[in-house]
């Protein structure tokens, strides 16, 4: 009887064991309100951890902006285009650390044309090292397969190590995040930062080549490279994302080969087939202008590939090449 | 109150323990793995960890004289792009499977070595596809490919054979390296089991007078840039001196049939093309001037048909006519 009476609550008891749950009910909502997180997870980044790729571009030169070199020796093409330029010495210093960015996509040999021409990048570091005399060239990217099958199968490692440059393979911790000041699509995305942190200036080095998605791949697809993550998403605003590429990297100059041009089947090619020999090569501070040139080797306008439209109302470059005064010229 | 008071038990008080500290660790774990960002998988949901693979051996695949230079590599939908970057959604906009690659070398000459690509590409049509709108317009037509369709060029074989389409890609151009390939491509002909039919019906819907050899192509969605011209079979024929592109597409029935020649041609009007009359040869169809050049649409029983881009209307009409006269041999049976 007692027993089932201490099971019994008053009125009192009740009300107020309702009470002390509701006014904790009522302090956990409240808190959980508090820290409630409308937009959700961020990738674990704060706006002060992300890094602002420098600018490596050079002072404008009237005439000296855009160099156009027939041949067919990538060797003296190139030479020739840097010379009309006003020679390597204007981009390069003695002591400076220059980042070589070739495109280095695929695993692939380099007679196909998928990947930068290694005879030219190795006269381009032997132009830094020996003429300009810069401490120290890396050439570097961030392959879309295996990186040091990449660099091994296209020849472009072995042919940069022996001009004297450092090959740089991507690590994790070489990656970090940066969002684009007026980008849509680059915000809190990792890219390939390390090799240029403490570099003076920065070449790009691309072939011209068909391009499935895109319509051509040159020197603003160039640096796709640059981008880390699950880039393959951005394949759905690919226009959109090489003009970004345009408005995020300012190199010192690219240099756009097309002597040998990947007509069909682009980006990978996988046949002689695809090629066609065009003898031209480009070199320039505005690489928008430089594409423009370059698309027309690929029967292609500027109207043809948006993303150089995008670039330019970006002012990340013209596609009136003309405007820069090109400076034409032939090798034998 | 008093049994709800009253003491714990030491067994009560150790469970509560452990709880109490599993709860801790989890909360500490979820503290510290928040700080634990994995750059790589930045805009996209969990990656498929598993690579799907094909039931066929690569591998073993090596010609006398070559050795194995890498591992098989396996390739799905989500990851095609790891290997093919750009080229990725051709495939995958194709039914694509996956992708198997096998890098061979020989074991003397560092410099010849070959990579095999092997595309499951789940039926006959999507592997005929990505093969034929890739072919290389100059290519051999090799004799090694009796029931299936393929082709060499200086350093590579390519074909496709019942689901699969295979690329064979030689690293120079070379005579020991192309046996070698050729030898590879004999193996893989003779060993890769194939599900259903080598045929492709539509195939035979094209009249073989005239016709350039290698140019039948076929476009599973999309066909010169209207999205609802889907599974559309194409070749060219040399009719009078040019070059004509003769188009077909199968539908469910006639009246889709028609439905979809009405839209084709609304697409064409839409975009800037002019009316022509018709002087002859079809009872439904539609023939316009499309910036210079001539467009023919029609529709015969359950096909669409027609002729695109011809610079000369005279080649383009005849080319139509004999196209029409093949279908009506299959819609009037």
């Amino acid at each position: 009887m007692s027993r089932q009476k201490d099971n019994n609550l008053s009125r009192r008891q009740l009300l107020s064991q309702i009470g002390k749950a509701g006014v904790s009910i009522a302090a956990a909502g409240a808190v959980s309100h508090l820290f409630y997180d409308r937009e959700g997870p961020k990738p674990g980044v704060e706006a002060e951890d992300l890094i602002t790729l420098p600018d490596f571009s050079v002072p404008h030169k009237d005439g000296q902006a855009i160099s156009v070199v027939t041949g067919a020796d990538r060797v003296r093409t190139v030479d020739k285009a840097i010379e009309l330029l006003g020679g390597i010495e204007r981009f390069v210093k003695q002591g400076e650390t220059v980042v070589i960015k070739p495109n280095v996509a695929f695993a692939s040999s380099p007679m196909l044309g998928a990947t930068a021409s290694p005879e030219l990048i190795a006269e381009v570091v032997r132009l830094c090292l020996n003429k300009a005399g810069a401490k120290q060239v890396i050439v570097t990217d961030n392959p879309i397969n295996d990186p040091r099958s990449c660099f091994t199968l296209s020849g472009i490692g072995k042919a940069a190590e022996q001009a004297g440059a450092k090959v740089l393979l991507p690590k994790d911790h070489l990656f970090k995040p940066t969002t684009l000041k007026g980008g849509k699509l680059i915000e809190n995305w990792p890219i390939f930062f390390g090799p240029f942190e403490k570099a003076d200036k920065v070449i790009g080095i691309s072939p011209v080549k068909d391009h499935h998605r895109a319509g051509a791949s040159m020197s603003m697809k160039n640096f796709y490279g640059l981008l880390g993550g699950r880039r393959n998403i951005f394949h759905q605003n690919i226009n959109t994302i090489i003009a970004e590429l345009a408005m995020m990297v300012k190199p010192s100059f690219v240099i756009l080969d097309g002597t040998e041009v990947m007509l069909t089947n682009g980006p990978t090619g996988g046949s002689l087939s695809d090629l066609k020999r065009t003898n031209t090569l480009i070199a320039s501070t505005d690489m928008v202008a430089a594409d423009s040139y370059g698309c027309s080797l690929l029967d292609l306008t500027v109207s043809d590939l948006p993303y150089l439209s995008l670039a330019e109302k970006a002012e990340a470059g013209t596609t009136d090449y003309q405007s820069l005064k090109p400076i034409f010229a032939q090798v034998s | 109150m008093g049994n709800i008071q009253k003491q714990a038990t030491h067994l009560e008080s150790t469970i509560s323990i452990c709880l109490l500290a599993f709860l801790f660790l989890i909360a500490a774990g979820l503290f510290i793995k928040q700080f634990d960002t994995d750059m790589s998988r930045f805009g996209l949901g969990q990656v498929a960890a598993a690579k799907s693979e094909t039931a066929f051996d690569l591998s073993s695949q090596a010609p006398v004289g070559f050795q194995t230079l890498s591992q098989t590599q396996n390739y799905n939908a989500e990851n095609l792009y790891e290997k093919i970057n750009g080229k990725a959604p051709l495939y995958t906009e194709s039914g694509f499977w996956n992708l198997s690659t096998q890098r061979f070398i020989n074991k003397t000459d560092q410099n010849l070595w070959m990579e095999v690509y092997l595309y499951d590409m789940a039926n006959i049509k999507n592997a005929f596809s990505v093969f034929s709108v890739q072919r290389r317009a100059e290519a051999d037509t090799a004799s090694l490919f009796p029931l299936s369709f393929g082709y060499r060029t200086g350093n590579g074989l390519y074909f496709a054979h019942g689901q699969y389409y295979v690329e064979i890609v030689g690293s120079v151009e070379s005579d020991e390296l192309n046996k070698a390939v050729e030898e590879v491509a004999r193996n893989m002909l003779s060993k890769l089991a194939v599900d259903g039919s080598h045929e492709i019906p539509e195939l035979n819907l094209f009249p073989r007078d005239d016709i350039v050899a290698g140019s039948k192509k076929l476009y599973l969605r999309g066909a010169f840039g209207f999205e609802e011209l889907t599974d559309t079979f194409a070749a060219r024929y040399k009719i009078d001196g040019e070059t004509i592109t003769v188009f077909v597409s199968k539908r469910p029935d006639v009246k889709d049939a028609e439905e979809l020649m009405a839209a084709y041609y609304d697409f064409l009007i839409e975009n800037g093309a002019k009316d022509k009359e018709i002087t002859s040869g079809f009872d439904n169809g539609k023939i316009v001037d499309f910036y210079g050049f001539t467009e023919i649409v029609f529709s015969n029983g359950e096909f669409v048909a027609g002729v695109h881009e011809a610079e000369e209307q005279g080649a383009a009409l005849k080319a139509a006519v004999m196209l029409n006269d093949k279908l009506s041999e299959v819609t009037r049976k």
